[in-house]
């Protein structure tokens, strides 16, 4: 039998797994582990042919059972994600190497649990990536979800409780996707692709409304859209570093995937523009968009209240998720191309971003955002690494993050939907805000005296940290590179695609070169670093050589204002953070609690014989009836 | 219009009314032991249904006793079937009055409720485990009785 | 040859009633003659099986040809029932060597011939003798451990089960009155003429009650959490695994044969959502394992139930898939709470303490939640799917309830998972920590083992299955192979 290049990725993916798992206690095993991920990067990259144009490569595992046929197999889109999946992989587990997994080790953690629950995600990952069939797509669905909890788990403590409750979020989302595949198979007769695609188009409205809710809230749980968010920042943020830039960057993308597949490819955006929502004048697609403007807004605005570095940029990432939907819903050239490239874009200041703050806590033990400050003048390059990856998140020029968020906001303009327009950009200004918080919080202002002595991180953390902030700028320059990935994706599921160069996008209704942007940008901090350094007027000076109120400052004083962070704007907008969404979980958890008291009543009464008698009279009334 | 009353009729309501009194009796008594006597009945109610299956006025015992064929024999199958019905009936009961003796031994009541608290006492001390929920006392207040020492018997031996 | 398969129930019963006198004059053979017993009772059932089983065959007993005579009906159905109750009594045998070693073995003995009885039985009263008798040993095995609370349970248990016999013998009257005959195959004959009203009706629900006594059938199932708590784990694994299925089927074959009034298939649709509700619902507040355990079963056979009421026997392959999945991980999770009773706090830092313990219960709950490619995933898939085909609205709040369902199951499993593996108290001793090990844990194993053989040969069995639902479905087959002179007869 013939191995296909498919193949070849799904064997050394589980390979890696099986290293992981038999020898991940060993010395070496992270290095041989990250080794491993470049061959399935290699593996991958030999496949490249997918991400420049198309075409399918199949596996040739396939299943027959119970009548239902399983296959799988890679096009663009797969391509496209599995690309993001194992690199993000690769850095995250070269910077778990070394220094960082010492350091866990010393605390208590299981480093063989970690690099196996890691390889294990990305082989679900993978699996479903790879799936052929909506059965195949479920499956590995599936395992991804319970991949994930294992990663989630690991920590203990806090984490387990948050982990639970994505479980209980992630099995609601899986069950409601059983029941639409069951909807599914029950109109089509068949799980695979093309007959459902058939069977979609003589469905009626009520139907494929019933099958839009239940896919697109099941696969949403995942991508932590509005009502299902409240479990994905405290997921995320308590998995031990490493694995959390891993999750960051894209484990919730895996959602967006399957809604591409599901309800851009299958179901078809025309299709779901056409149903109405009764007595209001929205439809299906709007709805969709509102709820990703929705988890643009609110969960970045969470996310500047958060006083932890690792919460705050986790809930980010459920906001920029909402980016991501937003375009591809939008789904017009450069909307879906905007949204996927975001995919690959976030991916890579996410990661970054938790890298360098896992480095933060690497050194000074701590991500308490009142703890920190100051560390510019210990920990200068992780200072350049997470300033790169705030000015991507933040969506500023001259990194990609800019890019992706143009496309997006360009399109919103160009279809008419100024409101969508409007929120999206209010998104970005609770984004810009709370980055700020972050940066200033840990490295500017006044060093604390405790981190006195803090060096800059080791080298086997730096190392990751530099290539991602390289990618980050070098994609913002050249953001021609993904979108050519992008582009073949977006074939894939059927979306236009835009007309693209290496510097952007040309489009009639407004172009876009990076190259031009960032030249004219860094000309103009040419001409100030010019003006800055002819005048020659600066000197150094200590930071405690300073006074204030008619004193001067000595190292044991704070000054730095870092606890209720922007006060001013609380004051205005304080009353609106209501925590409705968690007393919403909180009752639905409570009426459980009192439904069960109530089961449980029903069970211990001594009054066994009343039941059985009350059932048998009511049912002989009702056959004589 | 009121049916005729005939011998059927009044067999049939019996056997319905036996079983009826028998499950009333169970569901309202509040001693275990008349919660068995209640089963009993309810029991011949059931085996006189089935015996009235079968049964016909006009025909004999199903005897065989010379070698001419009878005009008509009463149906065998459902007699044969009683008999067993009463031979398992009568086990159980045995049985069940035989673990009646036990629970008087241990906890020194037949009262169906507080046979029920007692058990729920138990299974909560066993399993270590908090009682599910509990409507008698709410707080985990009111302890039940301590047993008079005289009447446990956890050896079985007569009193 | 396939006469030997009435000695699977002969010699348990045989062995029942003379293994106490046998104690008296050697304790070795008593010993060892109840898995003897057992184990020429699994090879009977595989020899048969293996030996080319394809067409169903009837046994007459005492050579009276049915519908006269009283017949045993051996279908692939029925031997594999047959099969997992020889091969479960000897895996829950008590081999422990006390006072009472030698009551416990004669009622297990009786208890498996009376559960092979009801698997292989043709006939509808011989199916309620060893329905009692089964009883009857179940009350003594349950009564066993001597404690007050089991003592109460037991006849708390006892009562409602005699109810239940009551309503069953009321029912088989009312059918003998207005059929004459008692055998299956005739019945089913006879059925669509004078069963298809609502005496007939009537009839069917009164047995489907009193069976569903031990069926968990909501809201006859009571009895369940008392006696699995005080019981003996072995008995509460094979109750809750292999006497509620046997119970279960012969509700199937009256359904299946007899009885095709929609409203009959309406109420045990009814029945079966609230037993999932009330199960699952009750379960997630348990605060102990055993407990939990005894809802969850409930809740169970609840799914299985809602498979059962799927009109035309279009439920058949989920009921046996689901049942048989509830049979294996039900019996492992049982086995695993044998040395982790008590409050489930107590089990923090366990899977330290035993590690292979712990993944036997997350492979366990991930298998009875549905995760895939685990079989508890296509069982719940085939019931879904066929749910989800039919057009009335109950069915479909009936996949509503049962979707739902699960969200809580894995709540509440996993929670227990996560206890297993969170760090223990600190002021815990690791003596006071239960351990999983020794027999149960061996016993548990082997049911892990089975069912990751099940996962890996999904295809085979998914399609051995189907074959014999299918065979089980043919109502025809069971009327010509029973009594061949009247084939094609009123159907």
């Amino acid at each position: 039998m013939m191995l296909t290049l498919l193949d070849e990725l799904l064997l050394f993916s589980g390979a890696t797994l099986l290293v992981a798992l038999f020898i991940g206690r060993g010395l070496a095993a992270g290095w041989m582990v990250t080794i491993l991920y470049g061959g399935q990067l290699l593996a991958l990259l030999k496949m490249a042919v997918l991400g420049y144009g198309g075409g399918t490569i199949a596996s040739s595992l396939s299943f027959e059972i119970m009548g239902q046929e399983l296959s799988w197999r890679f096009d663009g889109l797969s391509w496209f994600f599995a690309l993001i999946t194992i690199g993000s992989a690769l850095l995250s587990s070269w910077f778990s190497c070394g220094a960082w997994e010492r350091s866990y080790i010393r605390q208590g953690g299981n480093i063989w649990l970690f690099h196996t629950a890691m390889a294990l995600n990305v082989f679900t990952m993978l699996i479903l990536l790879a799936s052929g069939d909506l059965l195949s797509l479920f499956i590995g669905w599936e395992l991804v979800s319970w991949a994930g909890f294992l990663l989630m788990v690991l920590a203990g403590g806090v984490a387990t409780s948050a982990a639970m409750r994505y479980i209980t979020y992630a099995m609601a989302g899986g069950m409601a996707i059983f029941g639409g595949l069951a909807l599914i198979y029950t109109a089509s007769g068949s799980l695979q692709l093309e007959a459902v695609t058939t069977a979609v188009e003589q469905m009626s409205g009520a139907k494929l409304w019933l099958l839009v809710i239940l896919f697109g809230g099941g696969f949403g749980v995942k991508m932590g859209l509005m009502p299902f968010h409240l479990w994905q920042a405290p997921a995320y943020a308590e998995t031990p570093g490493p694995g959390s830039a891993f999750l960051g960057a894209i484990s919730s993308r895996m959602g967006l995937f399957a809604i591409l597949l599901v309800l851009v490819k299958l179901f078809g955006i025309v299709n779901i523009e056409s149903l109405k929502l009764p007595f209001t004048p929205i439809d299906a697609r709007d709805l969709l968009a509102w709820i990703a403007v929705f988890t643009i807004i609110l969960p970045t605005f969470t996310a500047m209240k958060q006083n932890d570095a690792r919460h705050l940029l986790a809930w980010h990432g459920i906001g920029q998720g909402g980016y991501m939907l937003l375009g591809v819903v939008v789904a017009d050239a450069m909307g879906g191309a905007g949204g996927l490239l975001h995919v690959f874009n976030h991916a890579t200041y996410q990661a970054a971003l938790f890298m360098a703050v896992t480095a933060v806590i690497y050194r000074t033990g701590t991500s308490d955002l009142n703890k920190l400050g100051g560390l510019v003048v210990r920990m200068p390059l992780s200072f350049v690494v997470l300033l790169i990856g705030i000015i991507g998140l933040a969506g500023l020029p001259p990194m990609n993050g800019f890019v992706s968020k143009w496309l997006v906001y360009r399109s919103l303009l160009n279809q008419g939907m100024p409101l969508l327009f409007l929120a999206a950009v209010i998104g970005t200004l609770g984004t810009i805000l709370s980055v700020y918080k972050l940066i200033h919080n840990i490295f500017l202002g006044q060093l604390r005296v405790e981190h006195e002595h803090v060096s800059e991180a080791p080298w086997s953390m730096m190392i990751p940290m530099l290539i991602l902030s390289a990618i980050i700028f070098v994609t913002g320059l050249l953001p021609g590179i993904p979108l050519e990935w992008v582009a073949s994706a977006l074939q894939t599921v059927g979306l236009p695609v835009p007309d693209h160069t290496l510097g952007g996008i040309e489009s009639a209704s407004g172009s876009l070169d990076m190259i031009w942007v960032i030249g004219v940008l860094f000309a103009g901090f040419g001409v100030g670093a010019l003006v800055f350094y002819s005048a020659g007027r600066s000197k150094r000076v200590h930071q405690l050589d300073n006074y204030a109120g008619g004193h001067f400052l000595s190292a044991d004083v704070r000054y730095q204002y870092s606890d209720n962070f922007y006060a001013g704007l609380m004051h205005l907008i304080g009353g609106w953070y209501r925590g409705s969404f968690l007393w919403l979980e909180r009752s639905i958890r409570s009426l459980v609690e009192f439904l069960s008291l109530g089961m449980q009543g029903l069970y211990r009464r001594a009054n066994a014989e009343f039941y059985l008698l009350t059932t048998a009279l009511f049912v002989i009334a009702w056959v004589v009836i | 219009m009121i049916p005729a009353v005939t011998p059927e009729l009044i067999l049939y309501t019996t056997a319905i009314g036996l079983i009826a009194i028998g499950l009333a009796g169970v569901v309202l008594s509040s001693h275990l032991f008349r919660m068995v006597l209640a089963l009993v009945i309810a029991e011949a109610g059931a085996n006189l249904m089935l015996v009235l299956a079968g049964y016909r006025w006009d025909a004999v015992a199903p005897i065989l006793t010379s070698r001419a064929e009878p005009a008509a024999m009463v149906d065998p199958v459902p007699q044969a079937l009683v008999l067993t019905a009463i031979v398992i009936g009568v086990g159980i009961q045995a049985l069940a009055v035989s673990i009646l003796i036990r629970i008087r031994q241990r906890f020194a009541t037949l009262d169906r409720k507080e046979a029920a608290e007692r058990m729920d006492a138990e299974i909560a001390a066993t399993l270590g485990a908090p009682r599910d929920i509990s409507q008698e006392a709410p707080l985990g207040e009111r302890p039940l009785p301590t047993l008079p020492a005289d009447q446990i018997n956890m050896r079985g031996d007569s009193p | 040859m396939s006469t030997n398969l009435v000695l699977t129930i002969a010699l348990p019963l045989l062995g029942a009633f003379l293994l106490p006198v046998l104690m008296r004059s050697s304790v070795a053979i008593a010993l060892w003659s109840g898995p003897a017993i057992l184990v020429y009772g699994c090879w009977t059932v595989a020899e048969l099986w293996l030996s080319g089983f394809a067409q169903p065959l009837s046994i007459a007993i005492g050579g009276f040809a049915p519908p006269l005579g009283i017949n045993l009906y051996v279908d692939s159905l029925a031997l594999l029932f047959a099969f997992a109750v020889q091969l479960l009594g000897l895996v829950f045998w008590p081999f422990t060597l006390d006072q009472e070693s030698a009551r416990r073995q004669s009622l297990m003995l009786l208890l498996v011939a009376a559960s092979t009885g009801l698997a292989l039985s043709g006939d509808l009263f011989n199916l309620y003798v060893f329905y009692e008798l089964a009883a009857v040993a179940t009350f003594g095995l349950a009564s066993a451990s001597g404690s007050g609370a089991a003592y109460v349970a037991t006849l708390r248990y006892l009562i409602l089960s005699g109810i239940g016999s009551v309503l069953t013998l009321f029912g088989i009257a009312l059918i003998y009155s207005q059929t004459g005959t008692l055998n299956l195959a005739h019945l089913a004959q006879l059925a669509p003429a004078q069963l298809n009203n609502s005496l007939g009706l009537t009839a069917f629900l009164a047995i489907l009650i009193g069976i569903g006594v031990k069926a968990e059938l909501f809201p006859v199932n009571t009895w369940v959490p008392e006696i699995y708590a005080t019981a003996s784990t072995r008995l509460s694994a094979f109750l809750a695994g292999l006497l509620s299925k046997l119970a279960l089927l012969i509700i199937l074959r009256l359904l299946l044969l007899i009885f095709h009034q929609p409203e009959a298939a309406q109420v045990i649709l009814i029945l079966g959502i609230l037993g999932v509700i009330s199960g699952e619902l009750a379960a997630w507040r348990a605060k102990e394992m055993k407990r939990m355990l005894a809802f969850s079963s409930i809740g169970q056979l609840g799914m299985i139930f809602i498979a059962m009421a799927l009109p035309d026997g279009k439920g058949m392959l989920a009921v046996l898939a689901l049942a048989l999945h509830h049979l294996i991980i039900k019996s492992g999770l049982f086995m695993l709470a044998e040395d982790w009773g008590g409050a489930l706090e107590r089990l923090r830092g366990s899977a330290k303490a035993s590690p292979l313990g712990a993944v036997l219960f997350v492979l366990f709950s991930l298998s009875l939640v549905g995760m895939p490619p685990l079989p508890g995933f296509w069982a719940k898939f085939v019931l879904i799917t066929e749910l989800a085909a039919q057009v009335e609205p109950l069915y479909l709040l009936g996949l509503t309830v049962f979707l739902l369902a699960t969200v809580v199951e894995a709540s509440y499993l996993f929670r227990i998972a996560a206890t297993l593996y969170s760090n223990p108290a600190p002021d815990t001793l690791s003596e006071e920590i239960p351990k999983s090990k020794g027999l149960s844990l061996a016993t548990a194993s082997l049911f892990g083992a089975g069912m990751i053989a099940v996962a890996l040969l999904i295809a085979p069995v998914g399609d051995g299955l189907q074959a014999i639902a299918a065979q089980a479905q043919d109502v025809d087959l069971y009327i010509t192979t029973v009594s061949p002179a009247v084939s094609g007869g009123s159907q």
